[in-house]
């Protein structure tokens, strides 16, 4: 299980995220959700619209892995990649998070971060980046 | 399919007044992969290019599976745009003549296969700025078909 930091948390909440799914063939469909709730260590959970459940809820059954991004200045700020396993319950999806890489560009990009015990990825983060989450 | 006016005319770097987006690509095993890209612009009206920073998962999935998404992330100014096609990597030392869906791999490559020094990112701030800007080729993707992810709208098609 991978634990999500209080500072991916915090990005997470504020700004939501670009989700990746594919059908079982690997054809992409992307959906934006701007806003997103985090539950225990490791579950991010999004309220979609209807037209985002129609959009995606075929990919969802055949295939529940997904990839989220973090939307908007999160997309800059907050370089991380959260790979994990979706389930759609109505208008609710939950992402159970299995998989977190830092996309900073450079030399930690794709560097694994749920691998790393929380408190190296806490001082990771400290050392990259000036802030501790998104502006109040 | 070809971009409108307002999407050729915005589809470059933020630090150029255009977005950040994120490219999306899919394993052979179907597993996605979701990506911001900060280095972006339209190559023609039906292609658009992004440079290749070692994107190491990107590369693999674009290898086994050549298609891919790209979404405006930010800012946004009410451009919700979904760009999905064919996709490949044109790396460099690759055959000049080599043709990905209209375009040829040379003229992108003398284009774009230096970002920094055509466009230098001068505008980001030191704590998310790359400490080297390494390209090894250009993310080429073939707009296939757009579609808007405007949540209350999403899936509506746009030309």
């Amino acid at each position: 299980m991978a634990i999500l930091s209080p500072r991916m948390k915090g990005w997470l909440e504020r700004f939501g995220c670009h989700i990746g799914t594919a059908n079982k063939s690997g054809f992409p469909t992307t959906i934006v959700v701007e806003q997103a709730t985090t539950e225990g260590d490791s579950v991010v959970s999004f309220n979609l619209t209807d037209a985002q459940v129609n959009h995606i809820k075929d990919n969802i059954q055949t295939n529940p892995y997904v990839a989220l991004a973090p939307h908007a200045i999160a997309s800059i700020r907050a370089a991380y990649q959260f790979k994990g396993a979706a389930t759609l319950d109505g208008n609710k999806l939950k992402v159970d998070v299995k998989e977190i890489y830092c996309t900073k560009p450079g030399p930690e990009a794709a560097l694994r971060l749920d691998t790393l015990p929380p408190e190296h990825v806490i001082k990771f983060e400290e050392s990259r980046w000036r802030d501790v989450g998104p502006p109040k | 399919m070809k971009m409108n006016d307002e999407m050729l005319s915005s589809l470059k770097a933020i630090g150029q007044g255009g977005f950040v987006v994120h490219l999306t690509t899919v394993s052979a095993k179907a597993v996605p992969n979701t990506v911001g890209e900060r280095f972006v612009a339209a190559f023609g009206d039906e292609h658009i290019v992004i440079a290749d920073m070692f994107a190491q998962k990107t590369k693999v999935n674009l290898n086994e599976n050549p298609v891919g998404i790209i979404t405006v992330a930010h800012p946004v100014k009410g451009r919700y745009w979904a760009f999905r096609g064919p996709c490949t990597i044109i790396m460099w030392g690759e055959d000049d003549d080599y043709d990905f869906h209209g375009v040829k791999a040379g003229d992108v490559l003398r284009e774009w296969g230096d970002w920094a020094a055509k466009e230098p990112p001068s505008e980001v701030p030191p704590d998310i700025r790359p400490p080297a800007l390494c390209q090894r080729g250009v993310i080429t993707l073939k707009v296939d078909d757009i579609y808007s992810w405007k949540p209350d709208e999403l899936g509506k098609e746009i030309n």
